[in-house]
């Protein structure tokens, strides 16, 4: 592992906000950390990034690199009077790490930025804000990257541009990334490995998709005509214009749609629908 | 450390709120300069009405060494009051905005960066005061001229032109130490409170009551000679025909104490306390 969170609590005035937790990730893995708002995430972050120090457990980070770990917590914090190669270079210099403008730029070009944007970073959208925030944690090559909700306010262009940099730097670089969300859609489509977090206490985690097919027990199939399917009797369904929610295990899945397909009922879309009270009430082994 | 201490002077200098500040700062000196001069011309009036007949005075008396001395006078209050939003501002400004976090979040020490906050603070102070002394001897000479010096401190004390002039740096070199200890000692309560309006409230109340608290007479105790609110008006003992420098020495010393003392309180708070 690069990095490995172990045994880790925290109490604030006597309310405890993490109960013994443990996580990991490894070199170009992607961990996800799925949890309600309050769940604990972004107190396990602040641990793990050493901005707050834990009642009980270690964290530890395998790398020689001057800076360990990079992340974002809370969303991107930046010098919002100053613009992104001044922001670069406030926070590169004092980690003596080279702030030629070369090297700024090429920041800049690693996370998608452009790099003829001069005005102050206060006019920069919430995407291009993230982005500037994961270049500036990226500064001094760390072997982890640590993200909290950094999908949170993103329109659906800014989080698909996200999703891909979050992936790229984990197959490109081989970083460990660990990244915290609420919406399960969203960390499932990138993560090699979920932790699900339920008021302080790590209750599941495994491979994402072991995880989400274990967890998933209805699935949302569309197209023509099926509130006619002769195939669907057999299961729990309900209707709802051309789709049907059913009641299935995923194993069945693949058989059901060979049957809708002999019916002649084409599928436009077949959609799993996690159970998030299964999902967050499973205890951990 | 070089770095950081860059860093900060950059921050410093690229946010409005500093131009703002000194901007009200000159703003103020030209309205305290405006009304020294009325100020002035009423003492004088009191003062030497009696005097003029027995005695010759060179050049006019409401001059600009008078005029320096009345700002000095007046200067000690405001001039804290601006300098303690703007050093403690450049503290909880990084905890409103989270950039604390990102800068903690790099290999940077926290004792460091508290200290390199710290070295800015002072040498801004020190900057500030130079500036005003600049333009506080440049307005008032350009305006009203050079000439004798009157004080009245339990007696009528006079000084040639040239003496006040020393006097009068002396006293800026002075006040620039109570200013230093001022700003150091906001900077630790953004420390502590973190948050702007509780630092600012809390600084304002803290200037105030060493203000007051300059006033009272405690006796002949060490305590009278010792406690912090008692050495801030340090600077007026050069206005006495004879300076007492050992006093202006000690109390000196003194400040420079508590300024390191509250410097010692606030990195050790800052380094004990989480970030986030």
């Amino acid at each position: 592992m690069i990095i490995s969170g172990n045994d880790l609590s925290k109490s604030y005035n006597q309310r405890k906000v993490l109960d013994h937790v443990s996580i990991g990730c490894d070199a170009g893995e992607i961990c996800g950390l799925l949890g309600a708002n309050g769940a604990g995430k972004t107190t396990l972050f602040k641990i793990l990034l050493g901005l707050v120090t834990p009642d009980t457990g270690t964290v530890a980070v395998r790398s020689a690199s001057n800076k360990k770990i990079g992340g974002i917590i809370e969303g991107p914090a930046l010098y919002e009077y100053l613009n992104a190669y001044e922001n670069l270079k406030i926070f590169g210099s004092i980690q003596g790490v080279d702030v030629s403008k070369k090297a700024l730029q090429q920041c800049l070009e690693s996370v998608g930025l452009p790099q003829d944007r001069l005005d102050p970073v206060r006019n920069f959208s919430l995407g291009m804000k993230q982005r500037l925030g994961i270049a500036i944690a990226l500064l001094n090559n760390p072997a982890c990257l640590v993200l909290d909700e950094p999908f949170s306010g993103l329109d659906p262009l800014g989080v698909a541009a996200l999703r891909n940099l979050v992936v790229d730097l984990a197959a490109q670089h081989q970083l460990a990334i660990i990244l915290s969300s609420h919406i399960i859609e969203e960390l499932s489509k990138i993560c090699h490995t979920l932790y699900v977090i339920k008021e302080g206490r790590m209750v599941n985690q495994g491979p994402a998709q072991e995880l989400i097919t274990n967890n998933t027990t209805t699935y949302t199939i569309c197209a023509d005509n099926i509130e006619n399917s002769l195939a669907l009797k057999a299961y729990e369904t309900r209707f709802k214009g051309s789709c049907a929610h059913i009641h299935i295990t995923a194993d069945r899945v693949p058989e059901l749609i060979f049957q809708l397909h002999e019916e002649g009922i084409y599928i436009s879309s077949c959609v799993p629908e996690l159970n998030m009270e299964k999902l967050f009430e499973t205890t951990a082994p | 450390m070089k770095a950081l201490i860059k860093a900060e002077i950059f921050k410093l200098l690229r946010q409005s709120k500093t131009w703002y500040a000194l901007a009200a700062l000159l703003m103020i000196e030209g309205v305290i300069l405006f009304s020294a001069y009325f100020q002035g011309k009423n003492i004088l009036d009191i003062l030497l009405d009696n005097l003029k007949k027995s005695f010759y005075f060179e050049g006019t008396l409401l001059n600009g060494n008078l005029l320096v001395y009345l700002i000095l006078n007046t200067l000690w209050f405001h001039l804290p009051l601006i300098l303690m939003i703007i050093v403690s501002g450049s503290l909880t400004a990084e905890y409103k905005d989270r950039t604390l976090q990102t800068i903690m979040l790099q290999p940077v020490s926290k004792w460091k960066f508290i200290l390199s906050k710290y070295i800015v603070a002072i040498g801004f102070t020190l900057a500030v005061v130079g500036m005003l002394a600049l333009t506080s001897f440049t307005l008032s000479y350009g305006l009203f001229g050079k000439g004798d010096l009157i004080v009245y401190l339990n007696t009528l004390n006079f000084f040639p032109s040239g003496d006040a002039f020393v006097r009068l740096q002396y006293a800026f070199v002075s006040g620039a130490l109570s200013m230093v200890f001022f700003s150091v000692a906001s900077l630790t309560l953004a420390v502590i409170f973190r948050e702007a309006t509780k630092t600012w409230i809390v600084s304002s109340l803290f200037l105030i009551l060493s203000n007051l608290l300059l006033k009272v007479d405690f006796g002949d105790t060490i305590f009278n000679r010792v406690f912090f609110a008692k050495l801030n008006d340090t600077w007026q003992n050069f206005f006495y025909f004879n300076i007492n420098w050992t006093l202006v020495y000690t109390n000196s010393l003194l400040l420079c104490g508590y300024s390191l003392l509250f410097m010692a309180i606030g990195i050790l708070l800052f380094h004990k306390k989480d970030i986030g």
